[in-house]
């Protein structure tokens, strides 16, 4: 079975590591930063703007994929609810010994409360863990779009993207 | 009769920023739209836009109709509803538009006429394609963003281009199911994006797969999809059966182009922009002097791009009427050509950039 | 289960309640146009005038090798191309 973002609608670790969005693994160690899973050329560049440090560019022509500078990161979170694409995740993989902190736009109702316990699913919503539901945020400049960040445990960092819709069967 | 320099048929994106323009220019603009509500497909459309600043990236498709339609207001356009427009006739003074309105037919005459009259969704047959519960996705989308009504709760999506995959995000988002989205190409065409988005929602995406049937009652009840090899010819052995109570078909636009073949304008064929397309030039303007095109009818695309090209179609109309000088014109079109062509560059918009250029051409060469 | 959509009766032209085998044997009839097409099977004269079934037409009549799809035109179009009522077009007073 062919792979990739153009037959199954999900980049391959292959296609997110290619793009200039991807931090290095040693970034990951150090502290929160933002993961963008943007791997096609579109016409797009409201992260570019969002970024209140200049970490990501895109430049011209918007098509450019958006560049992260990983020192500049500062893994704040504000570029994920202002890409159309939900492509932006906020990851902190070292949240604790044993735990990571993913963070990922969340478009559903009901929203899931503080402190909840989750089915964590990945990029193709299949059922992975258990999360701890760390925090809710939903600003008027978010526009609808809610960031939920769960807490899992440290192997799903680069999994864990969403709640499963269906309850997540295990 | 009533006389004014521009007449806009269609209230949608195109046409809307087309008389923006228009009357920023100083012109009396007249907007006939068959509607009850100006804004074309804007206020049904909840996501995020893509795009640029300029483009208004990142504002959802609702909120940029209600800033068009504000901006529409504060400028003193004036815009005729619930009023389809029915036919066109050369006039000494211009172009006389026709249309229903109130009961009676009346009549406007507009010394430019723009055209801006969007597209339609393409049908696709199949044994059971008449069955209730069978509807063009842009039906499923008006049902749910602006009727609030949730057309079934197991959906199969037919067609990955944008429309498609967003759709079916917005119908998972309304609570809806959807249990498969099929493809008859061998790739997705929309944006992998968008496809993200519903695969995390758990919704698999089947390319090189089409429905080969549907089975039902009085309404759609059972699906049968078939994969289909690389000459898109059914695989026999590979049917499975889906229980669903809806099907959306997502399988591309074919441009509202009546009113330009009744004018008499000359066409050029581009399947990649809908079959049949007026020609026109880089100021939009067909091959009928005073009769313009704009957004999907010449060439569908989104709305961005619709919007970009009723601005350009309005400031091109404006300097014939000369509101504007030559000078002013060309640099507010070069501005509008700008933010038009960054949206036509990449993988996903070369294609529609070299088919342009290719229409673009086809004027130039002036049959 | 019967089903409302059997393989003989796919309705291509809903309006007019046009299957797909009638049209086919339009075109086996020697139509190349979608004039040709209208005037043997009456499909696209419905009251959608054709928006649902045109393209479709078109597409069947260039896989049959009739003509190229480029050349494969919509009918002529007439006004009005808006559905109206007769009344509309009647001015009472004129009388």
């Amino acid at each position: 079975m062919a792979d990739g973002v153009k037959i199954t609608g999900i980049p391959t670790m292959e296609e997110l590591k290619a793009t200039p969005g991807l931090v290095s693994d040693q970034r990951f160690e150090k502290s929160a930063v933002a993961v963008i899973e943007c791997v096609q050329e579109i016409p797009c560049n409201p992260c570019e703007k969002a970024c209140p440090f200049g970490a990501i560019i895109v430049g011209s022509p918007i098509t450019n994929l958006p560049v992260i500078d990983e020192d500049k990161c500062t893994g704040c979170g504000v570029c994920l609810a202002q890409c159309p694409g939900l492509a932006i995740f906020r990851v902190e993989k070292n949240y604790t010994d044993s735990t990571s902190m993913v963070e990922f736009p969340f478009e559903y109702l009901p929203l899931p409360q503080e402190g909840d316990t989750v089915p964590c699913g990945g990029r193709n919503g299949q059922y992975l863990t258990e999360g701890k539901v760390l925090k809710v945020k939903k600003t008027k400049q978010m526009d609808g779009t809610t960031l939920v960040s769960v807490e899992v445990p440290k192997q799903y960092f680069m999994d864990v993207r969403t709640i499963c819709r269906k309850g997540g069967s295990k | 009769m009533r006389k004014v320099q521009a007449v806009i048929v269609g209230g949608g994106p195109a046409g809307l920023a087309a008389s923006i323009e228009i009357a920023k220019a100083g012109g009396k603009v007249v907007v006939i739209d068959e509607n009850g509500k100006p804004g074309g497909q804007l206020f049904k459309q909840i996501h995020k836009f893509f795009g640029s600043r300029e483009h208004r990236a990142g504002v959802r498709g609702y909120d940029i109709g209600t800033q068009l339609l504000k901006e529409t207001e504060d400028l003193g356009v004036e815009v005729l509803l619930d009023a389809p427009v029915y036919g066109l006739f050369r006039d000494p003074a211009g172009i006389m538009v026709s249309y229903m309105k109130d009961g009676r037919e009346q009549a406007i005459i507009g010394e430019k006429v723009i055209l801006a009259t969007g597209a339609a969704e393409n049908a696709l047959v199949f044994p059971g394609s008449t069955l209730p519960g069978v509807m063009g996705a842009g039906c499923a989308q008006t049902m749910i963003n602006v009727n609030r009504v949730l057309p079934g709760q197991k959906v199969i999506m037919v067609g990955s281009g944008n429309v498609g995959l967003i759709v079916s995000y917005q119908l998972i988002q309304a609570g809806a199911e959807v249990l498969a989205l099929v493809e008859a190409a061998p790739s997705i065409g929309g944006y992998g994006v968008h496809a993200g988005k519903i695969r995390r929602a758990g919704t698999p995406i089947y390319v090189g797969h089409t429905i080969k049937r549907v089975l039902g009652k009085t309404q759609v009840e059972k699906v049968e999809l078939v994969a289909l090899d690389e000459k898109f010819q059914e695989i026999p052995g590979t049917e499975k059966m889906l229980e669903a109570d809806t099907v959306c078909i997502a399988v591309g636009l074919t441009p509202l182009t009546e009113l330009a073949w009744l004018a008499g304008c000359e066409f050029t064929f581009i399947p990649l922009l809908g079959g049949h397309i007026p020609i026109h030039n880089e100021d939009m303007e067909t091959t009928v002097p005073g009769l313009y095109v704009a957004g999907d009818i010449a060439g569908a695309e989104e709305a961005s791009t619709a919007m970009e090209e009723g601005r350009l179609s309005g400031i091109a109309a404006a300097e014939a009427l000369q509101l504007y000088t030559a000078e002013e014109a060309k640099a507010l079109k070069a501005e509008v050509w700008d933010r038009m062509n960054a949206l036509r560059t990449g993988p996903f918009g070369q294609k529609r950039y070299d088919a342009k250029a290719q229409l673009l051409a086809t004027a130039k060469g002036g049959k | 289960m019967s089903t409302c959509g059997a393989e003989d009766h796919v309705f291509v032209c809903r309006c007019e309640e046009i299957t797909k085998e009638e049209i086919a044997a339009a075109i086996a009839d020697g139509a190349t146009t979608v004039r040709g097409i209208k005037v043997r099977t009456e499909a696209g004269m419905g009251l959608c005038q054709g928006r649902g079934c045109r393209k479709i037409i078109q597409q069947m009549l260039s896989q049959s090798g009739a003509r190229p799809a480029a050349e494969v035109l919509p009918s002529t179009t007439r006004t009005p191309v808006r559905t109206a009522k007769i009344s509309e077009f009647i001015n009472e007073e004129d009388d």
